[in-house]
């Protein structure tokens, strides 16, 4: 897992850097220092609740179920479903990047 | 039920008319909330502030002890003031440059939400959560459309749904019937609101706001999130306001059972002129900083977590 913002501790202080590979010493790290979260790259870990991209963008459907005669919110309701689409197509393709020896990410994901 | 179109123009939602006994219970809820013993009380040092600003000879420097004074409630403003919400570009580490930058106005409204928001914290981190994701976007929206004092819009945007929290804290029976209201018939909580207590929590966080004496750039937005078109000083920052919380339960960031998004009104979208493109453009801009939302929003819960331990 690389980090995909600063860890900053009180002070402003950078911790460990963007683009820095997590190890389980640096993890531990940050256990010592009770940092109690970091943005990893990609999604390396499952999302809460562990839904799938399908469920995800029937989630949004529902959502806009009660606005569906409202033009703008149309198109915001797909924007945000094509967000997740690619979202999840970027996390696959950057996992299969990162098995083939490179690790350059982008999308946020949080590690709890 | 008989139902009639909402009086104001270009309002899209519909006021169920109310039948005597319901107007009576109307009253007696609003009644209620005026003699409240449970409410948020204004903390003290919000009265001193404002004496102190009433007074030309006040510096910054005093407002600034002043505040310091509370040691927790000085990090939590520093806290807010460094989040993603106001997205200044530099860390601002003192509360004299806070008070420079953010205004009196909004020093004072934080002092206020860092109060509520205690409460809501321990209460209720979905709403929480809805409201600090709000807060983002009016900022993102606020900046977008060139708006003086984007940090009070965003302020707005952070304690827009107040009367919830006013709601749950004096009525505790209405409002768990209300929330079973929302998930037994699928409707949005202002709408079960409506039919339980004669009232919505938009009306009740202005009326809260206006109690308060909080700027009335703060109360038309919070009263008016529903219905931007009833605003009379301050439609656009209304208009803001209502879509940052459309935009914000799109994402996801709804309140309990109530997930849906809520109708987008047609004099709110003509005020804020987006197009396409905009929608685009600030879904990018916020979706980092909503990342920032979780994570902050994590920091309080450990921090609340680290201190139960040590109490």
């Amino acid at each position: 897992m690389v980090l995909a913002k600063d860890v900053e501790i009180e002070g402003n202080r950078v911790l460990c850097g963007k683009g820095t590979e997590l190890t389980p010493a640096i993890i531990e790290r940050f256990q010592r220092m009770d940092v109690s979260h970091v943005t990893v790259a990609g999604r390396p870990v499952p999302e809460e609740g562990g839904k799938t991209l399908k469920e995800q963008v029937h989630d949004v459907e529902q959502r806009f179920a009660k606005v569906r005669h409202i033009k703008p919110l149309m198109y915001l309701k797909k924007r945000i479903q094509q967000r997740l689409i690619d979202s999840r197509a970027a996390g696959s393709q950057k996992a299969e990047d990162a098995d083939a020896g490179s690790a350059g990410q982008e999308a946020g994901g949080d590690h709890g | 039920m008989p139902a009639r179109p909402a009086k104001k123009q270009g309002a899209i939602m519909v006021e169920p008319e109310l039948t005597a006994e319901q107007q009576k219970k109307r009253d007696n809820i609003r009644k209620a909330l005026r003699e409240v013993k449970n409410l948020p009380t204004l903390p003290g040092i919000v009265s001193k502030l404002t004496r102190m600003a009433d007074d030309p000879d006040t510096s910054t420097d005093q407002m600034g002890k002043l505040i310091s004074k509370d040691h927790i409630l000085a990090a939590k403003l520093l806290k807010l003031v460094n989040s993603a919400f106001y997205g200044f570009p530099q860390r601002i580490s003192s509360l004299n440059s806070a008070i420079i930058l953010l205004g009196f106005n909004v020093i004072k409204s934080l002092i206020i939400s860092a109060s509520i928001f205690e409460l809501m914290e321990e209460q209720d981190v979905e709403l929480w959560e809805h409201s600090l994701g709000c807060a983002v976007i009016c900022n993102v929206v606020a900046k977008r459309l060139e708006i003086n004092d984007p940090e009070e819009v965003s302020t707005a945007g952070l304690i827009h749904d107040l009367g919830k929290v006013a709601i749950k804290m004096e009525l505790p029976r209405e409002s768990a019937e209300v929330a079973a209201l929302v998930e037994s018939a699928e409707i949005n909580r202002f709408e079960a609101e409506q039919r339980v207590l004669g009232l919505e929590h938009a009306e009740v966080g202005g009326w809260l706001a206006k109690s308060w004496n909080l700027p009335a750039k703060l109360v038309e937005p919070i009263r008016c999130h529903h219905d931007p078109a009833s605003a009379d000083n301050e439609p656009l920052v209304s208009a803001i306001v209502h879509f940052a919380d459309i935009m914000i339960r799109g994402l996801g960031y709804g309140h309990g059972r109530d997930i849906w998004v809520p109708p987008l009104q047609p004099r709110a979208w003509e005020l804020l002129r987006f197009k396409a493109a905009d929608i685009d453009e600030i879904l990018d801009e916020v979706e980092e900083k909503l990342w920032d939302v979780k994570g902050f929003s994590l920091d309080i819960k450990a921090e609340a977590a680290t201190t139960a331990t040590k109490g």
